[in-house]
């Protein structure tokens, strides 16, 4: 069981990282700007950082690499990816993702 | 009116008008604010959060892509510098669109300042900067008017679905593959970023590693592989520069895919 000292602690911590983020430059004065180099960085951070979350969380199971044909998980996923891509539709991924998950739990 | 007195102090000179205009722009994107605020609700419940954590946690940190990436790290009481740093890489596309937007907001007083900045996610930002992208004045009641328009209404879609899910969340069984939901939640955010080659490559590396380092401790498995991702994007950006973007307002552009926003 996770503590709640712990969940307050880590909320606290994520609205500050929140306010630090959407704010920064902001409450930074004028004549400071993003330096180049930086700002390549922190483009390709937010979509890799998103990549490894739903790659650790749909490919892998119990801290172990789960990549074959019995992860309904990882073909849902890559069917609401297709139609998401195609479509920029969010539902319809949603509802995608969801029915190909279901019809694979339940046909095996 | 002196209820509002404390309100005024937080926030700039709105025209009305253009605060209509930007709860216009904004309302035909609350169904897609509320899926999103659904599903993070449901899964900060299913992930163990007690219900009033789950409020605290939706009342407070206020950004989705980051609540739904540390949900499987607080389940597993993963060290909480772990936790904060992902939510940051999650929420590093936010300081471009700080840099992009400042223009309109560095002559308010800082508290004004920095509710905006709180208040500016990824759609008002895209609406905002679309709205204004021919607009040469700096910072006055049209464009406030219109960014508070539009920051109100995904506020209260956002908050009024988060607290939906977080009461239905209890009640659906877990085999239903509800988690699956937050995945897929995630998957929306990231694949507009992902239409360039460096991101492309970026995300590829990152994929691989991030699930080959999946059992190092303490996450750091996560870490690296976007670190390495990260290194990947900008080596292959490098090879054909003149390809890619650049300069705040272009590269913020480009992160929220703008053109494909509504």
């Amino acid at each position: 069981m996770v503590s709640t000292a712990y969940l307050i602690a880590a909320t606290v911590g994520l609205t500050l990282v929140t306010i630090a983020t959407r704010s920064s430059f902001f409450m930074l004065p004028a004549r400071i700007e993003l330096p180049a180099g930086v700002e390549r960085a922190l483009r390709y951070a937010p979509a890799c950082a998103l990549t490894a979350i739903i790659a650790q969380g749909v490919l892998a199971r119990e801290q172990q690499p789960y990549v074959n044909v019995h992860n309904y998980e990882m073909w849902a996923i890559l069917a609401a990816a297709v139609v998401f891509a195609k479509t920029r539709n969010m539902v319809a991924m949603m509802v995608v993702g969801m029915a190909v998950f279901t019809a694979l739990r339940l046909a095996f | 009116m002196h209820r509002l007195a404390i309100f005024r102090g937080l926030l700039p000179p709105i025209d009305r008008p253009a605060y209509s205009e930007g709860v216009r722009a904004m309302a035909p994107l609350t169904i897609a604010i509320a899926v999103w605020g659904l599903v993070t609700g449901v899964a900060m419940v299913n992930s163990g959060l007690s219900i009033p954590m789950a409020l605290l946690m939706t009342f407070t940190v206020f950004a989705g892509s980051a609540q739904l990436a540390v949900l499987p790290l607080l389940a597993t009481s993963a060290p909480l510098p772990v936790v904060w740093v992902t939510a940051l890489l999650v929420n590093l596309r936010f300081v471009i669109f700080a840099a992009a937007s400042r223009k309109a907001f560095v002559m308010l007083p800082w508290q004004q300042r920095m509710l905006a900045g709180y208040l500016n996610g990824d759609l008002g930002f895209a609406l905002f900067s679309r709205r204004f992208a021919d607009d040469p004045e700096r910072g006055h009641p049209i464009q406030w008017g219109y960014f508070y328009g539009g920051a109100v209404v995904n506020w209260v879609a956002w908050m009024g679905s988060s607290v939906v899910g977080i009461f239905l969340g209890g009640l659906a069984p877990t085999d239903w593959g509800l988690e699956l939901g937050a995945y897929l939640a995630l998957l929306a955010v990231l694949i507009p970023m992902v239409h360039r080659l460096p991101v492309v490559a970026g995300v590829l590396v990152t994929g691989v590693i991030s699930v080959t380092t999946v059992n190092f401790p303490l996450r750091l498995g996560l870490l690296l592989a976007v670190l390495a991702g990260v290194a990947v994007a900008v080596g292959v950006e490098n090879l054909r520069p003149s390809g890619t973007p650049h300069g705040v307002a272009a590269v913020a552009a480009d992160i929220t895919d703008e053109g494909e926003v509504v």
